[in-house]
């Protein structure tokens, strides 16, 4: 992104009137998508700002109380924490999974997309409410174990790992689905290309695949991370207490307490940790491989 | 002169109405309800599934016979849209029921309708059916439940009985409510049930600092509570006693110990402002009678909070609600004057004691 900002600075002052036109045309193009984004999105995010600081009297002590509770900004620094592990574990799972469909293709990724769909398309709580059943006391998890003569395992419900493994579950396939998109684009010719020129297949996957693919990798872990942030039903029913997600507490405060004034505030402060994590994340990975 | 500002006038205001009747006519559809005459409907906030079956028998049916006004519902029922409804003045339903807590916070907050004296007659009512613009109509317990097959002896009888982790070994699960859990602790240390409020809630913590390592989960969904004693996930919780009846006529070995049950009345209220007022409380007036309560409650095992309403009840159907005189007597109710004006502050420290 920086980048981009140097290179628009560059050109001579006698090109900018030209480009100025074609970029109003740019702009009326725009204009409709704008006014949409406007009305949906920012109005409602700045009507979210002025409630956090004016209900129900105009101070800042709802983010006194954020800041000054050690409640809030340690579930906060949870539902960071529980979404960074998330997004990780799916990369991990689903890169070689994306891999083997874009390279091998027909029959075997349609088979691969067709399973992903019928686990998307199947409601969270159905999904969430499966592990519940897989991984309890009664469960065939622990009915294996005891055929095995392993023992009645150690507690798997209602711990972290449950909590982790089920929000993966349901976030893995808006990753594959990222990667694989990006892969199957890739010019297998490239990869042959560099096999020619005296490649092997390690090399060349490092080379030459890897960073192709890498715009999948971070739009899918962006994708997955925002959509994370904002769980909670899959932490609450799976995991333990300490595994709460800030989005529970917003919740609560929105439905059962109606104090919507505390709720915008703890909204915009999970808002700007966000975008915070963003701008991190933008000089790290760079979002402008978004764009390929 | 004259012509040309006339001419000016004539097209602003040309634009005006045409840019206002294009976009009336796309955003029509989607116009709230309330923006169109209805004078023979009433829309009825109800939680959907078998209670919006049991309320269809039991009130909307009988109800439109007897009125003429039609009822249409709206699902599942909404704290969070009462107050949206009344600030946007957008009306998706006109009548709907909470708990006495919760009517509380929504009084402080200016959101209830007035009730209509006109309509509903306070004063012919049995004590205690009004709590600020509410009408008493069923009561749910939740109350100690426990696996037969797994418990040794006569079972727990108290929640004295459910701290008692030597005498009773097992996993456990209580509702992940923070009032709900500190009236149990405050009842397993002493506390005579009319004695909790004000709550103690430094004594309440303490107390539940005992039992937390033996809490497996602290469920949140009525669905939930249900499949975690029917798997044999835990052996021991507090739940909702109409769950509690459903395992129980599906076989599954579970007893509901009405001794130290948390009792929640609901009521029902309009929300302020809204256009059809006089058709709710007309519904309402219709709904708190013997006669319909009863029918409802048959249906669901909740607890007709008309007292009359069990000259309706075969006495073995009365024996399953939490209002049947016996059960009333051994359990308990919150104190929403206390409660209410506290519920931010124990909702936040029971979240942090859960945290850590």
């Amino acid at each position: 992104m920086a980048g981009d900002l140097a290179v628009g600075a560059r050109p001579a002052a006698a090109a900018a009137g030209a480009r100025r036109r074609v970029d109003l045309t740019g702009w009326v193009l725009l204009a409709p998508a704008c006014l949409f984004l406007v009305l949906v999105f920012v109005l409602p995010l700045a009507q979210i700002l002025v409630l956090s600081v004016t209900e129900p009297a105009t101070s800042l002590a709802h983010y006194r109380r954020v800041f000054g509770s050690p409640l809030y900004l340690r579930v906060l620094a949870t539902t960071f924490e529980t979404s960074l592990v998330v997004t990780v574990v799916c990369l991990l799972l689903a890169y070689p999974l994306a891999y083997v469909m874009a390279r091998r293709g027909g029959a075997v990724a349609g088979t691969l997309l067709a399973v992903i769909g019928v686990s998307f398309w199947t409601s969270f709580l159905v999904r969430t409410y499966a592990w519940m059943v897989i991984l309890g006391s009664n469960g065939p998890v622990a009915a294996l174990a005891l055929a095995l003569g392993l023992g009645s395992p150690p507690q798997l419900l209602f711990t972290t790992f449950a909590s982790t493994l089920g929000m993966t579950h349901i976030l893995l396939p808006y990753m594959v689905v990222a990667l694989y998109g990006v892969m199957k684009n890739i010019d297998v010719t490239q990869l042959r290309a560099a096999a020619s020129l005296g490649a092997p297949p390690l090399a060349a996957f490092r080379h030459v695949f890897l960073p192709l693919s890498l715009p999948g990798v971070v739009n899918g872990c962006l994708l997955v991370f925002a959509l994370c942030l904002g769980f909670y039903v899959t932490p609450v029913l799976l995991g333990s207490p300490r595994d709460m997600m800030i989005s529970q507490l917003i919740a609560q405060q929105v439905e059962e307490l109606l104090a919507w004034g505390f709720a915008s505030a703890l909204a915009v402060v999970l808002l700007v940790a966000t975008v915070a994590v963003m701008v991190v994340y933008d000089r790290v990975a760079g979002l402008d491989r978004l764009w390929g | 002169m004259r012509d040309g500002e006339r001419a000016t006038i004539t097209r602003r205001t040309f634009l005006r109405r045409s840019t206002a009747l294009a976009t009336a006519g796309a955003l029509g559809p989607l116009l709230p309800r309330g923006a169109r005459a209805q004078d023979s409907i009433v829309y009825v906030n109800t939680w959907g599934g078998s209670w919006t079956a049991a309320e269809e028998a039991a009130y909307f049916k009988p109800f439109t016979a007897k009125t003429g006004i039609q009822v249409r519902t709206v699902a599942p029922v909404s704290f969070a849209k009462l107050k949206a409804q009344v600030q946007t003045g957008n009306y998706e339903w006109d009548v709907s029921v909470i708990n006495a807590i919760e009517l509380g916070q929504a009084e402080r907050e200016g959101l209830l309708e007035p009730i209509d004296d006109s309509i509903v007659k306070k004063e012919s009512l049995w004590p205690g059916a009004v709590w600020t613009q509410g009408i008493a109509t069923v009561a749910l317990s939740t109350g100690l439940t426990y696996r037969k097959d797994k418990t040794a002896g006569a079972g727990p009888r108290s929640w004295a009985d459910f701290w008692n982790v030597k005498r009773f070994p097992g996993t456990r699960s209580l509702y992940n409510r923070g009032y709900t859990a500190l009236a149990y602790a405050l009842l397993a240390d002493g506390v005579p049930a009319d004695k909790l409020y004000p709550l103690d809630v430094e004594r309440g913590f303490r107390k539940l600092n005992e039992i937390k390592p033996h809490i497996k989960v602290w469920w949140t969904q009525g669905s939930q509570s249900q499949q975690l004693i029917r798997d044999g996930e835990v052996d021991m919780i507090a739940m909702w006693n109409a769950r509690a009846t459903e395992l129980a006529d599906q076989k599954v070995p579970v007893e509901f110990v009405w001794n130290q049950a948390e009792r929640h009345d609901s009521y029902w209220f309009v929300p302020k402002g809204t256009p059809r007022a006089k058709n709710a409380w007309r519904f309402v007036q219709f709904a708190i009678q013997p006669q319909p309560q009863a029918e409802f409650c048959r249906r669901l095992s909740y607890g007709p909070l008309n007292p009359k309403a069990f000259d309706f009840i075969p006495p073995e159907q009365a024996r399953r609600m939490p209002t049947y005189p016996e059960h009333a007597k051994v359990g308990f109710v919150h104190d929403p004057t206390w409660l209410t004006p506290n519920l931010a502050m124990v909702k936040e420290r029971f979240a942090q004691w859960l945290a850590t």
